[in-house]
């Protein structure tokens, strides 16, 4: 998958099908992170604290479900994905593009956290099985999609 | 015409020991941002750009920050302003949380 050209402040990606069929398959998997997963604060502890906190939740689970409406209309939406010579053409606006990170850096996140959260440079490595396996790919994959857009945002020069 | 009563409770005195509406408008809170190793380091950069405006090169100090030292402060802000950003950048999965100074 790659950038290979802006049209009216639009990004085109050319994507072949195997691509698609792993795009396809990481966003699916959104949301992987449980609502309950953040904290307002680590130290800060009163009532009225909580009860920002019970929002905080709410607010991100209503997020969660603007992010889901979303990427099923973008994967169901006809013509999202223009057949083209290479496989498919994939056109994305900036900010279809900023809620496409945040759906691939939760599955991403949430991946890692079902391997067990593992920090190699603290000495907690993933130790590979059947079960994780799959986590893992799909961590890899979240972050491999992410590079491309943000590649793309940064403004590298598209390849055609 | 009713008279007018003394009231029992005089406005200004009863403190509230959970809610202090000066200091909730004051800028003290930190919003933080912790180290979660599976973050792009470009993504991090990304979103610190994205969520508060800030340049390329003021936006990957930070991000180092996350990386070399666990964590950055990103900003005092009051309450209100703090739970915002800590919730911007919890929507794109960043471990944030904000913390009295």
């Amino acid at each position: 998958m790659k950038l290979i050209r802006t049209r009216q402040e639009k990004l085109v990606f050319e994507i072949s099908l195997p691509e698609k069929r792993l795009l396809f398959e990481v966003l699916k998997l959104y949301p992987l992170i449980s609502a309950t997963h953040h904290r307002l604060s680590k130290t800060v502890k009163t009532a009225k604290h909580d009860e920002n906190q019970r929002l905080l939740e709410e607010s991100l689970a209503a997020q969660r479900q603007e992010n889901r409406k979303n990427v099923r209309a973008m994967l169901n939406e006809p013509g999202r994905f223009q057949a083209a010579a290479s496989g498919f053409q994939l056109t994305l606006s900036g900010p279809e593009i900023e809620w496409l990170l945040q759906v691939l850096n939760d599955v991403r996140v949430g991946s890692w956290i079902a391997l067990g959260s593992p920090d190699p440079e603290q000495g907690k490595k993933i130790v590979f099985n059947e079960q994780i396996l799959p986590h893992f790919r799909m961590m890899e994959l979240a972050g491999a999609f992410e590079t491309v857009f943000l590649d793309a945002l940064s403004g590298h020069p598209p390849v055609e | 015409m009713a008279a007018t009563a003394t009231p029992e409770v005089r406005p200004g005195i009863h403190r509230d020991e959970e809610t202090d509406s000066r200091t909730d408008l004051e800028p003290g809170y930190r919003v933080i941002c912790w180290n979660d190793p599976v973050n792009l380091m470009d993504y991090v950069t990304h979103v610190f750009q994205v969520v508060f405006g800030w340049q390329r090169q003021k936006a990957e100090v930070h991000m180092m920050q996350v990386h070399k030292q666990g964590k950055s402060v990103l900003t005092r802000e009051s309450m209100e302003k703090a739970e915002f950003y800590v919730h911007q950048l919890q929507k794109y999965s960043l471990h944030a949380t904000m913390e009295r100074d």
